[in-house]
């Protein structure tokens, strides 16, 4: 199978992650923070090795900053529930994912949507500062978008929130190993990442790294410390890591780091957007395909590419290159914002996202595919 | 008694105290608090080879949440 779906997960993880994680299961299957004895200790000291790798590859200020979560979504509600009162403003953009509107609309906070301009970034800038609010705390924002690889200018958007005393939060889950993020150059004070997409970690592991206080839990429990006490530890990261934490993911998540270090965020993203370009300079000249973005360009898009057939819906086609051998994912994508957005919201949108592993010859499959009489029948 | 105990609320930050010490040239282990010793119930302890109280600047520099040291 040809794996185009890497923007739900990483198709294929590397050998060091799969070794890592069993390793871990073999050798590190003690309860970290929990218990006194050597295995304990040395698990909690893998689990610290991996948090200090995360900081610093984000730079985040300390080791401690960094909280394991379940996913993504759970650390934008971590964020979302933990800091936002009644009377506060956010501001997000018109590409965001369901886990960024669903907390903001369950809570009820009042939110203002800044449209992102796919070709210019300024108009982007203009229109986050034309939404700003007396009561407006903070922005939170994607690093790039799930369905059309759109990026937000995160460090201009940084530098506003810093001029006008806001909080910036930021869901990395699609551009996290994938493009140069650091929190202090950036400003950002929260950062969401699903490691199981571009750092290449086991699925069932989020990141939340944390800049600034977050004061309201959502999750309160057992950390190991303070046992007596019935009210939750206010000390990070336990504060936000009630319960056992996900060893073997954790330290897979170690592993998938070393990996894309290794290779160089510049080389994975040469090579990433080499293919999307490809791809759509393919497309581009079928009749039958609808794009929805300027040709992709560096620094301005990630390397995921939206596009429909005719007026088919996008499941059909993604159905019929499942049949075919190659995996995309049709739809919403979770996003219906950004398919209002894009103006995608009849059909979807069919979603082609790569990976380190996926080739030009992969690519030119896939067209051949679009390409071909067969799926005219088909559709 | 040679040496200090550094109490923190987390395993995490008695990791970093015991990482940044032995950096800086001090032999250190961490613990389990033994249970009873105070009243909030667990918590992890630094053992360092140094009677010197100025590692506690030097923790608390690093960011780390020290509950007692003695």
């Amino acid at each position: 199978m040809i794996y185009f779906d890497n923007a739900a997960t990483t198709g294929k993880k590397p050998l060091a992650v799969i070794k890592t994680v069993t390793t871990a299961l073999q050798e590190y299957s003690a309860n970290p923070g929990r218990s006194g004895h050597n295995l304990s200790i040395k698990t909690a000291t893998a689990v610290y090795n991996v948090r200090e790798k995360v900081a610093n590859f984000f730079g985040a200020s300390g080791a401690e900053n960094v909280v394991f979560t379940l996913n993504c979504t759970q650390s934008i509600n971590l964020v979302l529930k933990g800091v936002l009162k009644r009377g506060d403003h956010v501001i997000v953009s018109s590409l965001e994912h369901n886990a960024v509107m669903r907390p903001l609309k369950k809570i009820g906070i009042s939110f203002d949507v800044a449209k992102v301009s796919l070709e210019d970034d300024e108009k982007t800038l203009e229109a986050f500062k034309n939404a700003i609010k007396p009561n407006t705390k903070m922005i939170f924002c994607t690093a790039a978008s799930n369905v059309c690889g759109k990026l937000l200018p995160l460090e201009a958007i940084g530098k506003l929130c810093l001029k006008r005393h806001l909080l910036f939060g930021v869901d990395a889950a699609q551009g996290a190993g994938v493009l140069p993020i650091n929190m202090g150059r950036m400003n950002i004070d929260y950062l969401c990442v699903a490691p199981h997409k571009g750092l290449y970690a086991p699925m069932g592991i989020g990141i939340l790294i944390c800049q600034k206080d977050i004061e309201n839990t959502i999750i309160e429990g057992g950390t190991g410390t303070n046992s007596l006490e019935l009210f939750q530890p206010t000390i990070l990261p336990e504060k936000f890591e009630s319960g056992t934490v996900n060893v073997p993911a954790i330290l897979g998540v170690g592993a998938g780091l070393e990996y894309v270090e290794k290779l160089g965020l510049d080389k994975i993203y040469t090579h990433e957007m080499m293919l999307i370009k490809n791809l759509y300079k393919s497309l581009s000249k079928m009749d039958e395909i609808r794009l929805y973005t300027p040709p992709p360009q560096k620094d301005l898009y990630a390397p995921v590419l939206a596009f429909n057939y005719g007026d088919y819906k996008s499941d059909y086609v993604a159905e019929y290159l499942s049949q075919n051998g190659v995996a995309v994912r049709g739809g919403y994508h979770c996003a219906p914002i950004a398919h209002k957005h894009l103006g995608t919201l009849e059909n979807g949108a069919v979603r082609v996202s790569v990976a380190t592993f996926n080739t030009a010859k992969e690519i030119e499959s896939l067209v051949h595919l679009l390409n071909s009489k067969k799926i005219r029948k088909k559709l | 008694m040679k040496g200090l105990i550094i109490t923190t609320g987390s395993i995490t930050h008695a990791i970093k105290g015991r990482d940044l010490l032995r950096k800086n040239g001090f032999k250190a282990r961490i613990s389990k608090r033994i249970s009873g010793k105070n009243a909030n119930g667990c918590a992890y302890e630094i053992y360092v080879d140094s009677n010197d109280y100025s590692i506690e600047n030097l923790l608390l520099k690093s960011g780390i949440k020290i509950v007692d040291i003695n």
